[in-house]
């Protein structure tokens, strides 16, 4: 430190992306780096911008869910749900029940293949080549499963407003527990071999913090808050769908570092696959789709809902002219305003561990540039 | 999206304040009438609206709500100071700017300041109405450090200048980019990049 000090070091600013295999997608990032030592980080993103906002407003409601599909295309079910839940308070719609259990049991196992995702990619970031084969093993299993009731592995346009598109098919029951039970021990098999590996805490302890009252201000939502300590959980606060009625737990996190960020998420699977259990069995026969028949013109209004995403907090505002098609849509991306704190977490970390933190907020490019 | 094609330019965009057109206007739109939704606030949306009220007093220009989101309208220039109390109020404390977004009424631009409270699990809405020729506004870049991308996003779709952000370059659009995508003005389909 002291030679540093003595000499007059100067600037250089480095370029990564926005074709780096650790950035996940396309996005680039300008550090100004002194030496080792990140000064500052500027990050360029819109490589994806596909006008999804815009698009929407020249789709039909229903159309409009498939755009839904495309912005995080990991969590596909869970967009899905956020846009429904957005045209059906404007529309007044109640949803039957057994539609809400299928919605809630899908997108908790969405936000599963979601975490294995994370987890298996976070390690590649960090160098470690198995937990991916692990993440991606029982990812595909989900992923086996969605098809089985959605007929699509990714854009599923399943969650449809005023219910699901039809009910799952009769043993979906019976093979949503063996998948669960399969998942069950494959994150644990990833637990054992990263969580308190010496590398791999090495690697992460420490690094990429982030206080509670910046996180905040950043708007920083999801996993990556509450791993800085605030105990904020839409499905907790403000509840939506049947989450009333399940029993589940918030992960915290204590110190607001990469590791937090990587064990709130593990944690969550775990939290997940409790949830999607009890679906399966409080589950009972019934209708999957509203009796309501005109569910094409919602009256003219606004609204905004917000639902928890495996990213964060997703919020969708809808202005409606009364006419079949939405006036305005505007996405809360939650990956978007993460972003936001990537600046605060990346000042004053060494360059090897900038891969480590963006991998840690774990951003989906679609998403964040819509 | 080919029917969307086919339709779009025919159709005037709609505003959905100017529903009674002039006797020999465009022909009355088919299909049925234009339902208007009613906004009805429930008991925790009320006791936010109480909160937001007493708090923004003398600004409020109208308000109203849905749910348990209440909003009020101020005047542009008393945005920063109507949000810095939201923020700043022991029982409000709308610590967390959840989102920040334009839409383009033609006659006006409206901005909706859409503002959490993590701990009391609050909502609110600040809504400001921009003439469309040279929309501008104060930044509210030093009260929410999350709104500085807001802006520049608002400000690359809506061309929305907002007064002391530090950095307006644009970020979902490439440099260069002329025009703003989000207005309703600017065409989806007729749009020639290259």
């Amino acid at each position: 430190m002291t030679t540093e000090a003595q000499h007059d070091t100067v600037d250089m600013m480095l370029n990564m992306g926005p074709q780096h295999p650790a950035t996940h997608g396309v996005f680039r990032m300008v550090l100004t780096i002194d030496g080792e030592r990140v000064i500052d980080v500027t990050p360029h993103i819109g490589y994806l911008h596909r006008g999804s906002e815009k698009l929407c407003e020249h789709e039909s409601y229903g159309q409009v869910v498939t755009l839904f599909d495309r912005l995080d295309y990991v969590a596909n079910l869970n967009n899905e749900l956020a846009f429904c839940r957005a045209a059906e308070r404007l529309m007044d719609i109640e949803v039957p029940e057994r539609a809400q259990y299928i919605r809630v049991a899908l997108c908790e196992l969405n936000r599963l293949a979601s975490h294995l995702l994370f987890l298996g990619t976070y390690a590649i970031d960090l160098g470690a080549m198995t937990p991916i084969m692990y993440g991606f093993r029982e990812r595909e299993r989900i992923q086996n499963l969605f098809e089985s009731v959605t007929g699509a592995r990714m854009m599923h346009n399943y969650i449809r407003i005023g219910g699901v598109k039809e009910d799952v098919p009769p043993d979906f029951v019976p093979r949503a527990r063996a998948v669960l039970k399969d998942v069950r021990k494959g994150v644990d098999e990833i637990d054992r071999l990263l969580t308190f590996n010496e590398v791999f805490l090495a690697r992460t302890k420490g690094v990429g913090v982030i206080d509670a009252a910046t996180a905040v201000s950043c708007g920083l939502t999801g996993p990556s808050l509450r791993a800085s300590g605030v105990a904020y959980d839409v499905r907790k606060d403000d509840p939506y769908e049947i989450y009333p009625y399940l029993g589940f737990e918030v992960p915290v996190g204590h110190d607001g570092d990469c590791w937090d960020r990587y064990y709130v998420r593990l944690l969550e699977c775990h939290q997940s696959i409790h949830m999607v259990t009890q679906c399966l069995d409080q589950m009972e026969p019934g209708p999957t789709m509203t009796q309501r028949r005109r569910i094409a013109r919602p009256p003219k209004g606004e609204v905004y809902v917000h639902c928890e995403n495996p990213r964060g907090d997703i919020g969708v505002f809808v202005v409606s002219d009364g006419t079949d098609k939405p006036y305005r849509v505007k996405v809360r991306p939650p990956s978007f305003c993460n972003l936001v704190a990537l600046r605060p977490m990346m000042r004053g970390a060494y360059i090897a561990d900038a891969v480590a933190i963006l991998g840690s907020i774990d951003i989906v490019l679609g998403e964040v540039d819509r | 999206m080919v029917r969307a094609m086919a339709e779009t330019p025919e159709t005037p965009p709609e505003t959905p304040d100017a529903e009674q057109p002039k006797a020999d206007a465009a022909p009355a739109r088919r299909g049925p009438p234009i339902e208007v939704a009613e906004e009805v606030l429930d008991e925790r949306g009320e006791e936010t609206a109480a909160l937001l009220k007493r708090v923004v007093a003398t600004y409020v220009l109208d308000s109203g709500g849905r749910g348990d989101i209440p909003w009020v309208r101020v005047a542009p220039e008393n945005l920063v100071e109507s949000a810095r109390r939201c923020r700043d109020d022991g029982q409000l404390g709308m610590d967390l700017l959840h989102c920040l977004l334009a839409v383009d009424y033609v006659e006006r631009i409206e901005l909706d300041y859409i503002l959490f409270s993590l701990k009391g699990d609050r909502k609110a809405i600040l809504k400001v109405d921009l003439p469309p020729e040279e929309p501008a506004i104060e930044t509210v870049g030093g009260l929410w450090e999350a709104a500085n991308w807001y802006e520049r996003e608002t400000h690359d779709l809506f061309g929305v200048v907002f007064t002391g952000n530090p950095d307006l370059s644009p970020l979902l659009l490439y440099e260069g980019f002329e025009g703003h995508p989000g207005l309703k003005s600017f065409p989806l389909h007729d749009y020639e990049e290259w």
